[in-house]
């Protein structure tokens, strides 16, 4: 082994930065993007990574890495695991599929923005491995569903999704898109770095890694964890730019970022992970509650660190994401279920009688809030009448998180408003005040029902909206369990 | 709606993604790069924001105008096919391979056995180079970010890691050569960066490397990047610095950049050729956009070859500057010639 250690000769290996002279420093810089908040040259210089790696440690531990996800694929390739897996659970990494790998990718693109655009060479460097970390997690997490598609044809839209206009991936591209793809490489270190990697990341990676181990995916549950060692790492990019902001007098402009982006990563999450963990996950895998998730892994352990930044919770904390945890993805599953045909996975109602104890010790009052909705759409399912438990029209759409409008009781109204004479939906008034605090980044985007009613979407029917969407028959989403939940019989879900 | 629930009853199992339209099945590698850009090319906008938004308008601009298009990006193909994985499980091997030759070396004392004027010209012309290599590393990850296509854009992923472990074995080398010669300045950083922002020799290249990172079409950032910049550095700070350091007894660092040569820098001008050879079957006349390109760099390129080659020239035994100087442009022609422009 070289005689040097890593700490004998890191400082020499980042200490990169020197003052341009042939071109300015906002010509190398420019504020699109990279957003100096008035922060500028040596002042970004001190940026020093809590994490410190090399290039050779990198590969030799990626490299391990790889082979250990991608040796238990080829051995699982071998067993009939997949077949005997739960349905809801099928569901579930369905969902994150066409969710995770491709905006993963993206997020490699956000990364190569910081290892250009970043404004300290430790940081670059730092987002050198990200962006390896990323171009990874796209082609690990897409090579996996690869390898499922003679299963099910639903697995395609782990590629699909992204080229799509599903209402599903809009949303989603429209969160990642802000955060990463499109963003600036200041903004992204506190957006995605450490709002995002931080705190969300852990509950998609670890909390949904743990469930896998449960329902015995182990393919699924390693390949998920795995990504997580790296995430884990590289999210820590965003505490040396936060502290850099908070020292030059720019804690209040950091805090925004964090409101804006927390909230935005909760309403993906919230449908994403708050749904398979509750509905979609078996009940005898269910490790936790995703609210029991959420509160111990967002609510006491992260904003423990950003506390110990100096940094407040969120405006919104008490009165509206608190609230939020009880009953927001609870609506988004009822309106994902019965929107599903226009989802390329098949949700899993998730309400035997078990299960709505379960919710209801989890959840409590969630019987008169859900149940008895669920009530109502069995009703139907038992007494043939399936096409009640079907949607005529398009809901109404949130103009911020692009998720369909719910409200935590029945017959609560949007919020509409207009921006500069254009009318606009919001489904709460945390996604209005992250819209209006930024409408540079959103006044001209349309929603998927702006552009159903400009006409984009012909012919202007649900049919025409699911071809717009990209939704073919062979990948439209059923009942994940043939409505046995009910105690109905296939015959007459047929 | 119920009609869109009804599977076919005989369902044709795809084995491949839906948007893959050759005959053939994809390779692994074809299959986890092929058509990750889904933002290229989208209406209205690239990402899923504002129209006005400057990042939209900044890829609008940079990526999607640039003079530098054709119908399909995604039929490049990177010639060593590289995954992520391949990558790094290569990169690993090269750089157990560098730690062995460390250690040999290390075992035998060598750092305190090289000649005074050997180090002297180190510190001078030599060890400053992390700052532009980090500066390669930089320009890598912009083409990265901005290629139409993931096949493309992996390639400079790749080539921005391999910048990042050239700079930090420098590093390396710097940080034991202060040591075990009681020369504490040739690890410093102050001292390093006042030789690369004043010292007369790196100034052409500084001039160089700086405005190359404000070259923001992306087709410009590629040729002015991997048919510039890049050869000439490459053909200084590999092949004539490996040359200089055999004269001089340092056979480790000579070692150390024939390895950067034999993989690295056949990386970069492998999928160069590659890139530049697809671009110009697509669209012949591109031939002649990116000759113009490379002749709008050159005046650059060659005024930084010519401080480096008076640099490299003060080395003990080292050839007069003019003929380095011929040798890094023949070596950056003979690149351009091998692309066919």
């Amino acid at each position: 082994m070289p005689k040097l250690q890593r700490r004998d000769y890191y400082d020499t290996a980042r200490d990169m930065n020197w003052a341009f002279s042939y071109v300015s420093e906002d010509e190398v810089f420019p504020e699109e993007l990279s957003k100096s908040f008035g922060i500028h040259g040596e002042q970004w210089w001190g940026w020093d990574e809590p994490y410190k790696l090399t290039y050779r440690e990198y590969v030799h531990n990626q490299a391990g890495k790889d082979d250990g996800i991608y040796s238990i694929r080829s051995t699982i390739a071998r067993s009939n695991l997949y077949d005997n897996l739960d349905a809801g659970w099928k569901s579930a990494i369905k969902a994150h599929y066409g969710a995770i790998p491709v905006p993963e990718y993206f997020a490699s693109i956000g990364e190569a923005r910081m290892a250009r655009f970043g404004r300290a060479a430790a940081w670059r460097n730092m987002a050198t491995f990200g962006t390896l970390d990323e171009c990874r997690h796209g082609q690990a997490q897409i090579y996996f569903p690869y390898c499922l598609l003679a299963k099910d044809p639903q697995f395609d839209w782990a590629h699909k999704a992204m080229h799509t206009n599903e209402w599903g991936v809009i949303a989603a591209r429209s969160l990642f898109d802000d955060m990463f793809t499109a963003n600036d490489a200041v903004s992204t270190a506190i957006q995605l770095t450490f709002t995002f990697e931080t705190g969300f990341t852990n509950l998609q990676f670890l909390g949904m890694a743990s469930d896998a181990l449960h329902v015995g995916d182990i393919e699924f549950g390693a390949l998920i964890s795995s990504i997580q060692t790296d995430e884990a790492r590289h999210s820590q990019q965003g505490e040396p730019t936060l502290k850099i902001m908070i020292n030059n007098g720019r804690k209040a402009e950091a805090q925004k970022m964090v409101d804006q982006m927390f909230w935005r990563s909760w309403k993906l999450f919230a449908l994403l992970t708050g749904i398979s963990m509750d509905y979609y996950t078996p009940l005898e895998s269910r490790t936790m509650s995703f609210k029991e998730f959420m509160q111990d892994w967002i609510c006491r352990q992260f904003m423990d660190q950003f506390k110990d930044l100096g940094m407040n919770v969120p405006w919104y904390w008490e009165e509206h994401f608190l609230p939020e945890l009880d009953w927001v993805h609870h609506a988004y599953h009822m309106g994902v279920w019965f929107w599903r045909p226009t989802v390329w996975w098949n949700p899993d109602a998730g309400v035997s009688p078990a299960e709505r104890d379960w919710l209801e010790q989890k959840y409590p009052g969630w019987t008169d809030r859900f149940g008895k909705l669920w009530d109502v759409i069995g009703d139907n399912v038992r007494t043939g009448q399936i096409e009640k438990t079907y949607p005529a029209t398009l809901p109404i759409v949130c103009n911020c998180c692009h998720i369909p409008i719910c409200s935590p009781s029945i017959g609560k109204a949007p919020r509409i408003t207009t921006h500069n004479g254009r009318k606009l939906n919001f489904c709460c008034e945390v996604c209005e005040w992250v819209w209006k605090s930024q409408p540079e980044r959103y006044d001209t985007h349309l929603s998927i029902v702006d552009r159903f009613l400009a006409g984009h979407i012909q012919p202007p029917t649900l049919e025409g909206a699911l071809q717009y969407m990209g939704i073919t028959p062979d990948v439209a989403g059923n009942d994940a369990q043939a409505y046995v939940w009910n105690g109905a019989s296939r015959l007459a879900a047929e | 709606m119920t009609a869109m629930t009804a599977k076919p009853a005989a369902r044709k199992q795809k084995k491949t993604w839906s948007l893959w339209t050759e005959r053939r099945l994809p390779s692994e590698y074809e299959a986890v790069t092929y058509k990750f850009h889904s933002h290229f090319r989208r209406a209205p906008a690239p990402f899923e924001l504002s129209e006005n938004w400057p990042v939209n308008q900044f890829y609008l601009r940079n990526r999607e105008g640039s003079k530098l298009k054709l119908d399909d990006w995604e039929g490049y193909r990177d010639p060593l096919t590289y995954t992520y994985r391949r990558y790094v499980t290569d990169q690993k091997d090269r750089e157990v391979y560098c730690d062995n030759l460390i250690d040999e070396f290390e075992r035998q004392d060598s750092y305190r056995k090289l000649p005074a004027p050997w180090l002297d010209f180190l510190g001078q012309a030599y060890l400053p180079v992390r700052f532009p290599g980090h500066a390669m590393q930089m320009s890598a990850a912009y083409v990265a970010q901005m290629a139409p296509s993931a096949f493309v854009t992996n390639t400079f992923y790749f080539q921005m890691g391999n910048e990042m472990r050239r700079v930090q074995r420098q590093a390396y080398v710097a940080k034991a050569l202060a040591l075990d010669t009681g020369r504490p300045e040739l690890a410093d950083g102050d001292t390093a960066r006042a030789i690369w922002t004043q010292a007369p020799h790196w100034q052409g290249l500084r001039e160089l490397i700086e405005k190359q990172l404000i070259a923001y079409d992306w087709g410009e950032a590629f040729v002015s990047r991997n048919l510039v910049l890049r050869p000439i550095f490459d053909h200084i700070f590999n092949r004539e610095i490996a040359e200089l350091a055999r004269a001089n007894d340092d056979d480790l660092l000579a070692l150390l950049h024939d390895d950067f040569r034999s993989y690295d820098e056949a990386y970069a001008v492998e999928t160069t050729k590659a890139l530049v050879s697809y671009a110009t079957g697509k669209v012949p006349e591109h031939a002649a956009l990116l000759r113009d390109w490379v002749a709008k760099w050159m005046p650059l390129g060659e005024r930084a070859a010519r401080g480096l080659s008076e640099a490299m020239s003060a080395a003990p035994g080292a050839d007069n500057a003019r003929a380095i100087l011929e040798r890094t442009m023949t070596a950056q022609a003979r690149l351009i010639a091998e692309c066919g422009l």
